[in-house]
């Protein structure tokens, strides 16, 4: 019980013309919620793919539950579980089936009907695999991952393309996993997403690692945890200027402004102020905590969303 | 266990596919059927010979009389209408009037039939000749009996042997690679490839349900050969069952094999046709290679078909026993073991 989760040092993995992952380094503990936050494009999926043992890594060490992939490959497939970003499966096998194919392969199995139920899937167990909903194949996808009771979950963008209710649907399962003591490492574009599921995340970009820390850590790191919020009805204006009079960092978005701050109470007359001193005709203005977002932002000066 | 499950999940996988089975069946009958309708009067097709025109000397005539009383087909056409039928390249031989006698012009497209009709009028013609001094030509009677006990003379029943192996064949290359390959290509074994199940064990299960599959298909076609020809196996059934069971093992070893050199679909059907083509047209399922050049012959002995087929019509057409094909029978389970070597090593998930 005393190996790590996941270990990762050093992997690289290039296409050509392309360098898809530079050199991570990852540590995930036991019984974590682990997040790989990035944009699209980040290398997000090629890590985990490198590390689920699906794609071979150009270099670095990989270590699964302590175990290596060339040693010990086949005891490490049958104490995880994958869900991968899309899962294809034969036309027509239905949930039920495939749950009990898969099942099948491991020493140790979940019931079908269990897991049907855990991701809500009843009314389809016996539906043909082609005419189920993209949500309702991702629902099965994380089934699958499931079926063997594993120690260790790989989630990859478990929630893209689900509808609010199913993403709620799904964090609450995420959140049963960890009840269970399984770890489980996922990988988001979503910032609510880390920051509501995750212990501890590392950002990436570019195939290269940012910083990594609980999403609390990251975003107090930032040493500027509060952001002013100017909405403008319409386009927003450019607030070059205004940043300049006022010796601001101003962002403007495309129907708002950012402003990021240290200390809310003492800038909020100030802006106030000189808002009013300027006529600039702003509709709301609201204070709220950095996220993750802004820690991307700041970090790389782009948003996560594209 | 294992092994079991996925055999029952490839079947019922395969029964979902209603068209695939249809065809499955249906396909190999109606070859049989074709085949056996088209070829079944005779083994040899009749060969004609074009006539054009005349020849008015006693010769001549001589010639045309003892051509007569040869199996030739004579076609008797007016100088101009046997030119236009040559023209058209639908003459093998043609006799055309030559001075005092005849000559004979064949075609080189059809040199195979030409040729032999032109050995048949070069008979009569010595017939003929002898028929003029005087003397009846005296022929050796022949005899056209098949090797083995009695069974029924129809093509269909040479011809069947050869359609079980072609069968098998077909199905290992085309319908277990290409199907795997298309499947690998569109990321349908990805999800299996972080799962603990061994290649083998995921390979075995399909040649497992490829086998039950072909011993459905091939019971069906001994069947029909029975009921619509009077065709029936001369040996024993069980040794028929199990020398198909390691031809459907070994070309579908075959298969594995070439889809692990395969990207995609396309990719695999150019591959397996370097191997499916030659081994088709050279093993002796529609015709024997006895005329073929003698390294021809004995390579062509090396690739699995040949054995194999030979094997299939000792036991169906001759009733053999197992002795004297044991040769045969390790150069196909020799290919066989290969083969599945080669396709669980570079078999790749995705």
């Amino acid at each position: 019980m005393s190996a790590r989760a996941l270990q990762v040092r050093g992997i690289r993995k290039a296409y050509p013309g392309v360098v898809a992952v530079a050199g991570l380094d990852l540590e995930v503990e036991r019984g974590e919620v682990f997040g790989l936050l990035g944009p699209n494009g980040a290398g997000k999926t090629t890590t985990l793919e490198m590390i689920e043992g699906l794609t071979p890594a150009d270099a670095g060490e990989i270590q699964v539950l302590g175990l290596d992939w060339r040693r010990h490959g086949a005891e490490i497939r049958s104490r995880i579980g994958v869900q991968l970003q899309s899962t294809s499966l034969f036309n027509k096998i239905t949930p039920r089936e495939a749950l009990t194919l898969y099942g099948s392969y491991y020493p140790r199995r979940r019931s079908a009907e269990e897991l049907l139920d855990l991701v809500q899937l009843r009314d389809k167990a016996d539906a043909y695999h082609i005419t189920l909903s993209g949500g309702q194949m991702q629902r099965l996808a994380l089934a699958l991952a499931l079926v063997n009771e594993p120690e260790l979950v790989f989630l990859d963008e478990p929630t893209t393309g689900l509808d609010p209710q199913a993403r709620r649907g799904l964090w609450d399962v995420v959140r049963r996993m960890k009840g269970e003591g399984r770890t489980v490492i996922l990988t988001t574009h979503y910032m609510d997403e880390a920051e509501a599921l995750c212990d501890r995340l590392a950002i990436i970009d570019h195939g290269r690692l940012l910083t990594a820390g609980t999403p609390l850590g990251l975003i107090q790191q930032l040493a500027i945890p509060s952001v002013v919020e100017l909405t403008f009805a319409g386009a927003a204006p450019d607030p070059a200027g205004f940043a300049a009079r006022l010796e601001l960092e101003v962002t403007g978005r495309a129907d708002c402004w950012e402003i990021p701050t240290r200390d809310p109470k003492a800038l909020l007359p100030r802006l106030l102020e000189a808002a009013e001193a300027a006529a600039l005709a702003y509709e709301q203005i609201h204070v709220r905590r950095a996220t993750l977002e802004d820690v991307f932002l700041h970090l790389t000066g782009r948003s996560l969303r594209d | 266990m294992l092994l079991y499950r996925q055999f029952k999940m490839e079947w019922l996988l395969y029964s979902r596919d209603r068209v695939a089975m249809f065809w499955a069946f249906a396909f190999p009958m109606i070859m049989l059927l074709g085949f056996g309708v088209i070829f079944g009067t005779g083994s040899t097709p009749q060969l004609t010979l074009v006539v054009a025109g005349e020849v008015q000397t006693q010769a001549g005539r001589d010639l045309v009389g003892a051509l007569e009383r040869t199996p030739l087909k004579l076609l008797r056409l007016d100088p101009g209408a046997a030119a236009a039928r040559w023209a058209k390249g639908e003459t093998a031989a043609e006799l055309d009037p030559a001075g005092p006698g005849w000559r004979l012009k064949v075609n080189t497209y059809l040199a195979a039939q030409g040729q032999l009709t032109a050995q048949i009028v070069q008979q009569a013609g010595l017939a003929a000749q002898l028929r003029e001094d005087g003397r009846e030509p005296g022929f050796l009677p022949v005899l056209t009996e098949s090797p083995g006990h009695a069974h029924s003379a129809n093509y269909a029943a040479f011809l069947l042997p050869g359609l079980l192996g072609m069968n098998l064949l077909s199905m290992g290359l085309f319908s277990v690679g290409m199907v795997n390959v298309s499947y690998r290509e569109k990321g349908k074994f990805r999800r299996l490839a972080v799962t603990p199940l061994p290649k083998w064990i995921f390979l075995l299960g399909q040649v497992l349900h490829r086998l039950t599959l072909t011993l459905l298909q091939s019971a069906l076609m001994l069947a029909l050969g029975w009921f619509a020809f009077g065709i029936s196996n001369q040996g024993s059934y069980l040794l028929l069952a199990a020398v198909m069971a390691l031809g459907t093992a070994c070309f579908m070893a075959m298969g594995f094999a070439l889809a692990g050199f395969a990207q995609t679909a396309e990719g695999y059907g150019a591959i397996s046709n370097v191997f499916f083509l030659p081994m088709m047209f050279l093993s002796g399922v529609y015709f024997t290679l006895d005329a073929a050049p003698h390294w021809l012959q004995r390579s062509v002995v090396a690739l699995p078909l040949s054995p194999y087929l030979h094997t299939l019509r000792a036991i169906f057409n001759d009733g053999s026993g197992l002795s004297g094909q044991w040769g045969g029978l390790a150069v196909v389970a020799g290919w066989t073991a290969a083969c599945f070597l080669l396709a669980v090593k570079k078999f790749k998930w995705a």
